[in-house]
């Protein structure tokens, strides 16, 4: 969603072209998994969107559509690459984001790998007039545009949906902002933390009487393109049935607001105050009142477990891995309520407990005797040793030219029938140029060289 | 484009009927989200109502199962049917709901599916066209499938957790609030299910869809899954910006009124640097940043901490909506820690006209948060209020009993 952007060298395009070939003799060495786009399946087959999506919202909704058989054209600016194609994270170098090459390879960088399987990548430059028609002819041959620029990128290019319709009738539009294309802010930058600040949900997470802890992620940036993945999706629904199209607009930050969840109502229905020195509530839960109910420490360094008591036979659970000691008899935690109450001296009790005990096997032997209970797993854990996530096969491998075999996330849904084809890893930068332009949009081979050489595609 | 909520638009769901035996957010949370589209939503419960009307906030002291605001939050715009499951009429009613629905949602695990000899697989046998929603804990296979599940254990086993808290270690991971464990199942259980509507609009089948809390955390932690594909690291949590592999500089900043500012001071890039040092100055507190030698990057970079400490004293002068309205203005992207309270008045969600009124019997109206998306061409329905205990269960099995035997017609074509 910023709209920062940098130039990228010529030698960045030369790597470019030259790991085309390279990824054209792998396909032909190995024999196996063609890069070279087909028909798709499932149940988005037939539908083409046109996608400017960048950063990670637009990418990570249109993931979404690409995996379950949209025909996904990312269209790309050779001179503006794309954040996640400069961020430097590649195989076998451990480094901060901001750490970045200056003249990074755009074929290199494993976030653009990870939000844009399944997707075909063509490059087009807007700034030429020669680019924006061919752009108007993808439009045309698309039934989906998608787009989350700063407002007023694609008004520059004419590109707002009365024009879209007119290239294409009956077109979804999806445009995905911080703020949404209407009201005095829709103009603010954002990306997302700063969604996750304005929308409420950084505000309400932390210790009581501190700064809040708020994320150490964008989850808002995977959120939002969640909202956009549902409204395109029942667009599409809709248009099946009634032939009619529709412009989308998704704020990121009224999604946030939307998953503040209840206290939202205790603020409006009771004015409840969240400003209060007992708000927020750290790890402890107020509703219902569970206790213990929080994070403790394990064998280890910085190895937690969760743990979660609703009720006295949970409660009696706890006992019985616990094992016989003082305060397991101590009467302030005789009942719920009670051990709701004195949670701090429970808290101290239980983080004596399991410091010397593995998070993982005291996990076990809790759930074993009815306990919610959890590690705090890394995601060495969650992607190489959950049995859960790995017996369901949620992440999975595909090879790509130049970053190698890489894993993906996958989707955390088994369907009986729909399938999710993972066909590809992502475009090389301009990897599907000749297949769009020339075979699907008809360009001539003379005018298709042109083109490249003179630095519109 | 005038982005106004349209009155009078059609809904794209009209027409669906979705039965509810959801009995945690995740599942109401979906729920409600197809009823806003247009879905006729009829949420089952027991006689003595879902469990989930029993967790608090309560409304205005009240307490019973009509006055949980956990349940107003979920479930609005559904019907509410109780069915003893348990009893001796056992599943037979439910199943005649099923008869006539296009989804069904259940959030139970596999033992308590057992419990009450409900086979969702055979459900899509005995009901080809119904799509089955699972979502719950950990999915319906799999070691864990019957472990039990929170939205604290649902973060932090599936990772999360570990990316949020603040910079001192020796204070545990601190959980998000607001149920986000729960809402991310909820995310992937609406999108599937809207897959399913579009598979079956070229097959005219239905399916089973097992949706995995547990996995649905495990793909929401952002940067921390690629960073342990590609280069192998681990992120480490800092109070409120992102985990990273090694420690970044604070972005919380205190304002005046006590109020935080969320911002990344990024020395770096002549523009932003530019954009912050004018801005500073315009309100004369740019000190020596206007001087030559802070003009070259190395310098700044070198004098990092001398400039952190201006804008912490830039910020802590100035109440926390004057910096990020003119930090905006400035071009910098700057967000202020908004509470759920300062919400209702801000004149951006005003103008948008976000906040919708939902009649509540003996409490008034309740500003609701509007839809996430909007639509020019169709509309979500206008909101009503989470319905109260068994409201609809005379109505619903009556047209039941009345159309017994006439198989069930939905308006979906393609």
């Amino acid at each position: 969603m910023m709209s920062e952007r940098r130039s990228a060298d010529q030698g960045a395009v030369n790597m470019q072209d030259s790991s085309i070939a390279a990824a054209a003799n792998l396909a032909s060495q190995t024999g196996a998994g063609s890069r070279q786009p087909g028909a798709r399946r499932g149940p988005l087959a037939g539908v083409r969107v046109a996608d400017f999506c960048w950063m990670g919202v637009g990418a990570c909704a249109t993931r979404l559509l690409a995996d379950f058989g949209a025909e996904v054209i990312r269209i790309e600016d050779r001179n503006r690459l794309d954040m996640p194609r400069r961020l430097p994270i590649y195989k076998g170098e451990a480094r901060t984001y901001g750490e970045e090459d200056a003249n990074p390879d755009p074929n290199k960088g494993g976030l653009f790998n990870n939000y844009n399987r399944n997707k075909l990548g063509v490059t087009i430059n807007m700034r030429d007039p020669r680019g924006r028609a061919l752009a108007d002819r993808l439009i045309s041959a698309s039934s989906v545009v998608t787009e989350n620029f700063a407002p007023g990128v694609m008004e520059r290019w004419g590109l707002v949906y009365e024009r879209l319709n007119q290239l294409s009738p009956g077109v979804i539009f999806a445009r995905m902002s911080g703020f949404g294309h209407s009201g005095p802010h829709a103009e603010y930058r954002s990306y997302g933390p700063v969604v996750q600040a304005v929308s409420g949900i950084s505000h309400i997470s932390g210790l009581p009487g501190q700064e809040p802890s708020g994320w150490g992620l964008s989850y808002m940036d995977n959120e939002a393109a969640f909202f956009n993945a549902s409204a395109l999706l029942t667009a599409i629904y809709h248009r099946n049935i009634t032939g009619v199209g529709t412009e989308i607009d998704v704020s990121a930050v009224e999604a946030g607001i939307n998953l503040l969840g209840p206290i939202m109502l205790d603020v409006a229905v009771n004015g409840r105050s969240t400003r209060g020195p007992d708000y927020p509530t750290g790890n402890r839960l107020e509703h219902p009142q569970a206790a213990p109910h929080g994070v403790y420490p394990c064998l280890g360094e910085d190895r937690w477990i969760a743990i979660a008591v609703f009720d006295d036979a949970e409660w009696q659970g706890l006992l019985a891995v616990a094992g016989d000691r003082e305060w397991t008899r101590d009467p302030r935690f005789a009942s719920q309520a009670a051990r709701f109450a004195n949670q701090d001296a429970l808290d101290a009790h239980i983080a004596d407990w399991t410091r010397s005990q593995d998070r993982h096997a005291l996990m076990h032997a809790l759930q074993a005797k009815g306990v919610a209970a959890g590690a705090v797993q890394t995601t060495e854990d969650t992607i190489d040793h959950d049995p859960q996530i790995a017996g369901r096969g949620l992440f999975f491998e595909m090879d790509h030219p130049v970053i190698g075999e890489a894993l993906f996330e996958g989707t955390p849904v088994q369907f009986s029938r729909t399938v999710q084809e993972n066909w590809r890893s992502a475009p090389l930068l301009g990897e599907d140029n000749a297949h769009v332009f020339k075979t699907l949009l008809g360009v001539p081979d003379d005018e298709y060289e042109t083109l490249a050489a003179e630095g519109v595609i | 484009m005038d982005m106004q909520r349209p009155a009078g638009l059609p809904h794209p769901l009209t027409g669906l009927t979705v039965v509810e035996l959801a009995e945690d957010p995740a599942g109401e949370y979906v729920g409600r989200l197809l009823a806003e589209m247009g879905a006729r939503v009829i949420k089952v419960e027991p006689p003595g109502g879902s469990p989930s009307r029993a967790v608090g906030p309560f409304a205005k002291g009240q307490s019973g199962p009509d006055a949980s605001l956990n349940f107003w939050f979920y479930n609005s715009n559904k019907a509410s049917v109780t069915l003893d499951l348990a009893g001796r009429d056992g599943l037979a009613p439910l199943k005649a709901l099923l008869g006539r629905a296009d989804i069904f949602i259940s959030t139970l695990q596999p033992r308590a599916l057992a419990a009450l000899g409900l086979d969702l697989e055979s459900l899509t046998e005995a009901f080809p066209r119904l799509i089955v929603l699972s979502v719950t804990a950990f999915g319906l296979t799999g070691p864990w499938a019957d472990y039990k599940s929170s939205d604290l254990i649902a973060l932090a086993a599936g990772g999360p957790l570990n990316s949020c808290g603040y910079d001192d270690h020796s204070i545990p991971p601190i959980r998000p609030g607001g149920n986000q464990g729960y809402h991310s199942a909820a995310s992937f259980a609406h999108i599937a299910v809207m897959l399913a509507l579009l598979e079956r609009q070229k097959s005219g089948l239905g399916q089973l869809l097992d949706v995995s809390m547990h996995e649905a955390c495990a793909v929401n932690v952002e940067l921390a899954n690629p960073y342990w594909f590609y280069p192998k690291v681990q992120v480490k949590r800092q109070t409120c910006r992102h985990a990273q592999p090694s420690p970044t500089q604070p972005a919380l900043f205190r304002c005046a009124d006590d109020r935080f500012v969320y911002f990344v001071l990024i020395v770096a890039e002549p523009k932003a640097w530019q954009a912050l040092v004018q801005w500073m100055d315009g309100k004369g507190m740019a000190a020596q940043l206007t001087e030559p030698e802070f003009s070259d990057v190395a310098y700044r970079q070198a004098n990092f901490d001398q400039i952190q400490e201006l804008v912490e004293c830039f910020f802590l002068v100035h109440g926390s909506d004057e910096m990020y309205k003119e930090g905006q203005a400035a071009g910098l992207p700057i967000g202020v820690l908004n509470a759920p309270e300062d919400l209702f008045a801000d004149e951006h969600l005003v103008a948008r006209g976000f906040f919708v009124d939902v009649e509540h019997e003996g409490v008034g109206a309740v500003p609701y948060p509007g839809a996430a998306y909007r639509f020019t061409n169709f509309a979500e329905v206008p909101r009503t209020a989470a319905p109260k205990l068994g409201a609809d269960t005379a109505a619903v099995l009556a047209e039941v009993a009345s159309e017994a035997g006439a198989p069930h017609k939905t308006t979906e074509t393609v």
